[in-house]
């Protein structure tokens, strides 16, 4: 039976997630679900496999109305989820992954284990008979494939009709992916639908027999895989209405004289390699990159280097030793990080004691001793500048929208300090941001850059970086690959250059 | 992607309460409210309550109690919660007043006592931030080696006898009428709440107990502002176990024990109000005359301290309750 989701929304706070999506999954296709971050994917299957539950609209079975309050409530309904995170207890071996929780019980008590490893054994070749894991091992030893096989058929345990895959290869080195392929293929002819969220365009194509796109919130079509080409579905993806405002003015081209603020040599941190990075004055470079390909981490360790190691780091000319966030601070380096509410802010304090986290020593009189005469006029300066909409200084941070947190994390560096950091590192800037505050956002980070700030962006949001970086260096699977200048920027590009070797 | 305007404030929305009072206020001021009642309750019904010599004696007997708990705030503050505290109180209880008893001036053993305070809280913050020991855990461990400490130190017997007079004016003796004991208790309070929300130091002792990561990604030293906040709480202690010692003319091995729990019963009543969910100095000095006054008060009608005893359990489990269902109260 089909899986129809008719007319959702999805409001958050400050955001709509998603706003009036209809489309069918139906149980005998390879279903992929595309759309850049933030067009909604994950909202819509997190609805789908019962992690959330719609403002408005229906979940249909057939044509009955379904309620799905829970995922396990789902799992009943026939739907089951495999996140993309991976779910499986490292310790135990894979069929004890397989059976969590339905172990084969002598008395009801003690597992039964021959019984466990035979019955978890059946399972695996029953659907994939090709397949041969060794599910004796704990998972931490297996290979990233094996893994997520065993998290499929620990999926498919309960016979459902719909299973979620979301990002199933991000994490897989490319030769074990092939593998996984065969694996998804092999399902809808055994009736189970999958719903496949990647961020492989070939793959997609390549998997799907029909291909939905998301785009802001909202539907763009649902149409047979080859009725698409790579081009066209990019060009589904990223054509937006507001893109073009948004690119605003374009991007200045910086001087390629102008001082460097940063050069870091042979730079690692956990498995990414970087051998040589640098930025000028003024200039706007943004990271990209799969999930997983080291972008993120890269960018984070150059304020946290905690774990990372380098031949040389020069900061503004001067070359500087790793140290906590806190000496890579004063040496010039600012970090703006994604997730704001856990990285960045404190929603139980006001916006005027958030802006003063980084820089308290700006309001006080003496000695550590804080004036709030002079912090409310620094808060409100900073608020002015980053145009926070607010009642007050005093206002809880919580209660503003997600673009105001996010002035509010900007406005921290900016507080007290005009000229302070020659570097600032920016993460997912605009998650969870709205349209009007993520064009005022982009607007302050030229502003930053033209008062000869380097600037560090590291996003999954294409259109972000093409609207405001100078050039962009694309990451592939750990380590930088070869630079794009602004004339060559363009969606496909980009996602050419992260997925490239990768697919 | 949006539909909330971010070109205009949202207009200025507070939920009510019966239509009439504003739902933050009451979560703010509701323990206050029911502190006066409880007050006017005691008031009209026990006869000896609301007299000049009452009140100044509920404010020696919550003196001591009010110092711990200001102590304990900047623990809580930082998400730390110090359980040797009461062990600190009996440590100072009866490491001054044997030092003095020995022919030690009295300035020397007050400073000495200090020091043993800063020895304590530096132990604690050594194990909690250094070594990485949650300091539930830490605290508990320390406090038991302790109260082995205290009893070592007297074989187990009170000291007393040959106590300087000046000494034991601290505990007993009055200004203008006033308890001395109150004015260690009004500068304690003043002091910490100085320093909780007037110094960069307070600010940031909160911003780690507010939101560690952020804190540390903001530049904040976390650990150096962790094991602050355990110093400060055995600084306190200490103090506070000088002060009871003078008080009861006596060292004490374990007169500082009740502390542990009254301390923290006093933060936690705090926390219920003005800022839910977090520990705010003039709140636990609320919290401090909450449990003071609910003691005098069913002395004065005659119950016996098994009863104080319930009760306080009681009211404890109702502040935490309120507590954590207004707020993620995660100590752990």
């Amino acid at each position: 039976m089909d899986v129809h989701l008719a007319d959702i929304v999805m409001q958050f706070p400050g955001t709509r997630a998603l706003d009036g999506v209809s489309v069918t999954f139906r149980n005998n296709e390879v279903h992929g679900l595309i759309g850049e971050n933030g067009a909604g994917k994950s909202t819509l299957v997190n609805i789908l496999g019962g992690s959330l539950q719609p403002s408005q609209g229906q979940v249909m079975i057939g044509d009955k109305a379904v309620r799905l309050s829970s995922p396990h409530d789902a799992l009943l309904q026939g739907i089951a989820h495999v996140s993309q995170e991976g779910s499986l207890v490292p310790g135990l071996n894979g069929a004890e992954n397989i059976l969590l929780g339905h172990e084969p019980k002598l008395a009801g008590i003690v597992i039964r284990k021959g019984a466990l490893q035979r019955h978890a054994a059946e399972l695996v070749s029953q659907w994939f008979p090709k397949v041969s894991i060794d599910l004796n091992r704990p998972v931490a030893e297996l290979p990233m494939a094996d893994r997520k096989v065993i998290e499929i058929v620990r999926a498919l345990r309960g016979s459902p009709r719909i299973v979620i895959l979301d990002e199933p290869t991000a994490t897989l080195p490319a030769r074990e992916k092939e593998q996984l392929w065969q694996i998804i293929r092999s399902l809808p002819p055994q009736g189970v639908g999958v719903v496949l969220i990647s961020h492989f365009l070939s793959e997609i194509k390549a998997l799907s027999d029909r291909i939905t796109v998301l785009r802001d919130g909202r539907h763009i079509c649902s149409e047979p895989a080859e009725a698409l080409s790579e081009d066209q579905l990019v060009e589904l993806m990223l054509r937006r209405t507001g893109g073009a405002q948004l690119r605003g003015a374009a991007a200045s081209t910086t001087q390629a004289d102008a001082p460097l603020v940063l050069d870091v040599r042979d730079w690692h941190v956990g498995a990414v390699h970087v051998p040589h990075f640098s930025l000028r004055a003024g200039e706007i470079v943004g990271l990209i990159g799969l999930t997983g390909a080291g972008h993120f981490g890269f960018a984070r360790s150059l304020h946290n280097p905690a774990g990372a190691r380098c031949q040389t780091l020069t900061i503004a000319g001067k070359p500087t030793e790793l140290g906590p966030p806190r000496k890579m601070q004063d040496a010039g380096i600012a970090l703006v990080p994604d997730h704001r509410m856990e990285y960045a802010l404190i929603g139980e304090w006001t916006l005027r004691e958030n802006l003063s986290m980084v820089h308290p020593n700006h309001g006080t009189i003496a000695g550590g001793i804080l004036s709030p005469r002079r912090e409310e006029t620094e808060a409100r300066r900073v608020m002015k500048l980053m145009n926070v909409k607010a009642h007050s200084s005093r206002q809880l941070l919580r209660e503003l929208s997600g673009g105001n947190k996010q002035k509010i994390s900007i406005g921290k560096w900016l507080y007290g300090a005009s000229d302070r950091y020659r570097v600032m590192i920016f993460i997912e800037p605009t998650e969870g941001v709205d349209i009007g505050a993520k064009a005022e956002i982009y607007a302050e980070m030229r502003r930053l850059a033209g008062q000869g700030v380097g600037i560090i962006i590291a996003s999954s949001d294409l259109l972000e970086i093409e609207s405001v970086a100078h050039r962009v260096i694309p990451f592939v699977r750990q380590g930088p690959g070869p630079e794009i200048h602004a004339a060559d920027f363009s969606e496909s590009t980009f996602i050419t250059a992260i997925s490239g070797a990768a697919a | 992607m949006s539909d909330t305007a971010s070109g205009a404030a949202a207009p200025a929305r507070h939920d009510m309460v019966l239509g009439i009072v504003r739902k933050d206020h009451v979560q703010r001021y509701s323990t206050l409210v029911v502190l006066v009642l409880m007050f006017i309750v005691f008031s009209l019904t026990v006869d000896r309550f609301l007299t000049s010599q009452n009140l100044l004696n509920i404010a020696q007997q919550i003196s001591m109690l009010t110092i711990v708990g200001a102590g304990l705030t900047f623990g809580f503050a930082a998400r730390e919660m110090d359980l040797s505290v009461g062990f600190t109180v009996g440590l100072a209880g009866v490491l001054v007043p044997l030092l003095l008893v020995a022919g030690t001036p009295l300035p020397l053993a007050l400073l000495a006592g200090l020091g043993a305070g800063l020895a304590v809280g530096l132990m604690n913050a050594f194990f909690v931030t250094i070594v990485g020991i949650p300091s539930l855990i830490a605290t508990l461990a320390s406090g038991s080696i302790l109260f082995g400490i205290n009893f070592l130190m007297t074989g187990g017997r009170a000291i007393y006898g040959g106590l300087p007079p000046a000494y034991l004016w601290l505990g007993q003796g009055r200004i203008l009428g006033i308890p001395v004991l109150a004015f260690f208790m009004l500068g304690a309070v003043a002091l910490a709440w100085f320093v909780m929300e007037r110094t960069v130091f307070g600010r940031y002792v909160y911003a780690v107990g507010g939101n560690q990561k952020a804190a540390e990604l903001s530049g904040v030293q976390v650990r150096r502002y962790r094991a602050a906040s355990l110093v400060v709480c055995s600084l306190f202690a200490v103090i506070a176990g000088t002060l009871l010692a003078a008080r009861l003319g006596s060292g004490q091995p374990n007169a500082g024990e009740r502390y542990l729990l009254d301390g923290l019963a006093t933060v936690f009543i705090g926390m219920t109000m003005l800022r839910p969910g977090t520990a705010t100095v003039l709140g636990t000095f609320f919290g401090a005359l909450f449990i003071g006054i609910i003691n005098n008060g069913l002395n004065l009608m005659g119950m016996d301290t098994y009863i104080q005893s319930i009760v306080k359990g009681a009211i404890i489990l109702v502040a935490v309750a309120i507590v954590s269902r207004s707020t993620k109260l995660n100590l752990l």
